[in-house]
């Protein structure tokens, strides 16, 4: 990969020496405010290739170009040991849960018997057999939705309990930073993601690093939501760059001619009744809502003991982490069937080479037309993503209680409706039991269409029941719960998570649209309303 | 090595791309499909140099490019047939100006029943007429896929007509499907002798809606700014009669055009649709929509339009240089 970039490096785009310029200027920035013995280490090094590039000759530039990206691919590869991989998965799903455990090493060395099972609360569904049956004919690439830190564990559980072999998968940085985690993480496939690090040439090595591991056969997983869900909707408009991987690894597999060169894209929504990270998200949703955040590195995930909190309360109640796999489809965007052929919309079969071919049937990469590809791509996924989206009561609890408060507020936008309050900021249990009745009647047209799916628990439910139930999950997690019921009336006591919460069915354009606007915009990234 | 090009149709839009693809001077062969055996023997006569096929899998066969010649209610039957034998290298040009039920775009019907990505729309100023009077003539062509604009390009190499590129395939196609129901508009103001000053603001408002139409459905703001839009307006429709103002006239002299397979008729009806569902602010197309359901309110239709505030264009903000 090393020889590879620096070949590409010198071939094309601007000079080596500005190619490291600009890499020690990016990384000298970043260091700036990064502290710790990893960011101790990193200054060393780009103090000692700022020194060198001073007087480097073109043979020293490509040494230093060399030894950059060496830097750069060193930190995200890690090390993967086949024999840990083994061990961990060969044990089983308990062993998962010890996985969980390692988020806490004192529970660890305590033992860990009281550990809830992730058997019980992960359901798995969708089209998992043909998922893996393209898997004998090709490469997967898994693109999961992105809610919280735990969907790695969770999305590594899924592959493991379907049978699947592992999967390559890029994590944050800040997810190694507990060293048991980090070590489980790094033998079960994780590289790592330093989403700090803002160095184009850092991101082409991260870039390679996929694609060669694509062609070389391996199955990897990528969040194309790139970072986890702020407002707790379903992603609307993905990162598309590791999606077009792809392509280019389909593009090299046919210029090889190796006998299985074809790559299958398969999106899996990961829904959750409570979301462990719930408070920390939507508080930086609406702080910097539009603008480009900062990189949560602090939040619930990194304290171990709401993440047990998290996990037995979830057990208890009796919720559900439901995994959906969607249909595959190739890195067009057309669907497959079970042999890995695609289809046109007609289900006719598509010879798909020929998408990628010159004038002279050759096979070549074009960044424009590869770029449309993988533009498509992300369509249809996102399409996938909201239809094996499971709504649950928590979400639809939420969905009436917040819509309420809107048609009381009718003037205030939603900014300030969550931030502020508006002046009715409860409302009477009976008209929640029927805004609740409504929607779940727009959601069961929704799921008899195969648009959505509803958790098995609220398809023929009662509104009552779906409130109760709803209420019971917020309040037995959160610090204060998103709605209390007090007597006749449902109270917002912390209309941040209602909100949250009630975003999970944006998209859908159940109540109160089509009367109102979405409460966020209609890729989902930003506020809407009004 | 010859640029192969498979035409299918036989109708007027046929025959202005055929005079188009005979006046180019590249290295290309056009292969010919019809449905009807006539028509191809007919077009066979006139154009000596395209060689005529039996079936549309023998037209095109190895095409590069592949144009569906053929007005828009008739799309997605013609290339239903044409997926079944289509190819995902090949590029289809299509011109068509109107939208189906739903407010379903062109590319979006071609792109529903074949495999085909690298869809070519051809739009802006274009009139069969004009090719061969040896004036320069200019037309909008939209893709997604930039590769796929150089091959039409290549294949209209030396004719007069200057091809302005754009990736906004969904503008131009919005801008030609709604042209259609401004040029309705502008014949039914003609003909109830509402004035100049009248048809320059129903055609201004046809823009500002044909905008709001293509905002709504992800297009560019500057494509009706550009040749798609404005460029297509002041030729088309102040200076010229066409068919569809033709219609709009006798529509408010009261002739119904009800079944009517005008693009401007369905594009008319689909718009509507689109302006439910999406809660869209477009006056004069409802008006336009409910003369068609009811000829004789064409005068009261057009005065409540043109009762109303004018809105303003959104212009594209100016390049910072």
């Amino acid at each position: 990969m090393v020889a590879q970039l620096v070949r590409r490096a010198e071939t094309s785009g601007p000079p080596l020496d500005e190619v490291l310029a600009e890499a020690i200027y990016h990384e000298q920035r970043r260091l700036h405010d990064d502290h710790g013995k990893r960011a101790d280490a990193d200054r060393v090094f780009w103090r000692d290739i700022k020194h060198r590039l001073g007087r480097a000759s073109d043979r020293t530039q490509r040494e230093l170009l060399e030894e950059v990206i060496g830097h750069y691919a060193g930190e995200i590869v890690g090390n993967f040991d086949p024999k840990v991989y083994g061990a961990v998965t060969k044990a089983g799903p308990p062993a998962l849960g010890l996985l969980l455990n390692a988020v806490s090493p004192k529970r660890l060395l305590g033992g860990f018997g009281s550990f809830p099972s992730l058997d019980d609360a992960v359901i798995l569904q969708g089209d998992i057999d043909h998922a893996k049956k393209l898997e004998q004919q090709g490469t997967l690439i898994l693109v999961p939705t992105h809610m919280s830190n735990l969907d790695s564990i969770i999305i590594g559980f899924a592959i493991l309990k379907m049978g699947l072999p592992p999967f390559i998968y890029g994590a944050g940085l800040n997810l190694f930073s507990n060293p048991m985690i980090g070590y489980f993480m790094h033998n079960l496939g994780a590289y790592t993601v330093d989403r700090k690090k803002t160095d184009p040439l850092y991101k082409d090595v991260l870039k390679s690093y996929c694609g060669i591991t694509l062609e070389n056969d391996y199955d990897n997983i990528f969040f194309p939501g790139g970072t986890r869900s702020r407002s707790g909707a379903v992603e609307g408009k993905l990162k598309l760059g590791l999606l077009g991987a792809g392509i280019s690894a389909y593009v090299e597999n046919l210029k090889r001619g190796v006998p299985k060169p074809k790559l299958f894209i398969v999106p899996a929504t990961l829904s959750y009744e409570l979301t462990l990270e719930a408070e920390t998200l939507i508080d930086d949703f609406l702080k910097d809502v539009g603008k480009s955040r900062y990189i949560i590195s602090d939040d619930e995930f990194s304290k171990p003991k709401r993440v047990f909190d998290f996990l037995t309360s979830l057990l208890s109640l009796e919720s559900r982490i439901y995994v959906t796999v969607s249909k595959p489809m190739d890195p067009f965007g057309n669907p497959v069937d079970l042999e890995g052929n695609s289809l046109d919309p007609m289900g006719r079969i598509i010879d798909t080479s020929r998408y990628v071919v010159d004038d002279h049937g050759v096979p070549v990469t074009d960044e424009a037309r590869d770029a449309e590809y993988t533009r498509e791509v992300g369509e249809r996924v996102v399409e996938s993503f909201l239809r094996d989206n499971v709504i649950m009561g928590t979400h639809v609890t939420a969905r009436a209680v917040f819509g309420l408060l809107r048609k009381y507020n009718p003037k205030l936008p939603i900014i300030r409706l969550v931030r502020a309050g508006g002046q009715h900021e409860d409302v009477e249990l009976l008209e929640v039991y029927a805004a609740v009745d409504k929607l779940l009647a727009e959601l069961r047209a929704l799921a008899l269409s195969k648009n959505v799916r509803l958790d098995p628990r609220i398809e023929r439910a009662r509104p009552e029941d779906v409130v109760e139930d709803g209420l019971r999950h917020f309040a037995i997690y959160h610090t204060t719960p998103a709605v209390t019921r007090r007597g006749d009336r449902v109270f917002a006591t912390d209309r941040n998570l209602l909100f949250y919460y009630q975003n999970r069915l944006e998209g859908l354009g159940v109540w109160p649209e089509p009367e109102m606007s979405g409460a966020l915009s209609k890729d989902r990234r930003t506020l809407g309303g009004s | 090595m010859a640029l192969e090009i498979a035409m299918i149709g036989g109708g007027r839009l046929a025959e202005v791309m055929a005079r188009l693809l005979s006046a180019a001077k590249g290295d290309i062969r056009v292969r010919h499909w019809a449905r009807n055996p006539e028509v191809r023997e007919k077009f066979g006569e006139r154009y000596p140099s395209f060689s005529r096929h039996d079936s549309v899998q023998d037209a095109t066969k190895n095409a590069r490019i592949v144009v569906l010649a053929v007005p828009t209610h008739a799309l997605e039957e013609v290339a239903t047939r044409y997926g079944e034998v289509a190819t995902a290298d090949q590029v289809v040009l299509h011109a068509c100006r109107g939208a189906g039920p739903g407010f379903v775009l062109p590319h979006k019907v071609i792109r529903g029943v074949t495999c085909a990505r690298k869809i070519v729309t051809l739009g802006g100023p274009l009139h069969g007429r004009d090719l061969g009077s040896g004036r320069s003539l200019a037309a909008a062509v939209a893709s997604r896929f930039p590769q796929a604009i150089d091959a039409v390009r290549a294949m209209t190499a030396g004719t007069p007509v200057k091809l302005h590129p754009t990736q906004d395939i969904v503008g131009v196609e919005v801008a030609g499907a709604m042209s259609n129901v401004w040029a309705l508009a502008s014949g039914m103001s003609d003909a109830l002798e509402l004035g100049d000053t009248a048809r320059g603001l129903l055609l201004t408002r046809g823009l500002v809606e044909a905008q709001r139409v293509g905002l709504a459905l992800g297009a560019d703001a500057a494509t009706f700014a550009g040749i798609a839009g404005l460029g297509e307006l002041i030729p088309r429709k102040v200076s010229s009669m066409e068919r569809h103002q033709e219609a709009g006239a006798e529509l408010a002299r009261g002739k119904s055009l009800a079944g009517s397979i005008l693009e401007g008729v369905t594009t008319a009806h689909a718009a509507v649709e689109l302006s439910n569902k999406r809660r869209l602010k477009l006056p004069l197309l409802r008006a336009v929509a409910s003369t068609l359901e009811n000829p004789a309110t064409a005068r009261a239709a057009l005065e409540s339009v043109l009762a109303l505030d004018l809105d303003d264009l959104v212009l594209p903000r100016p390049a910072v240089r």
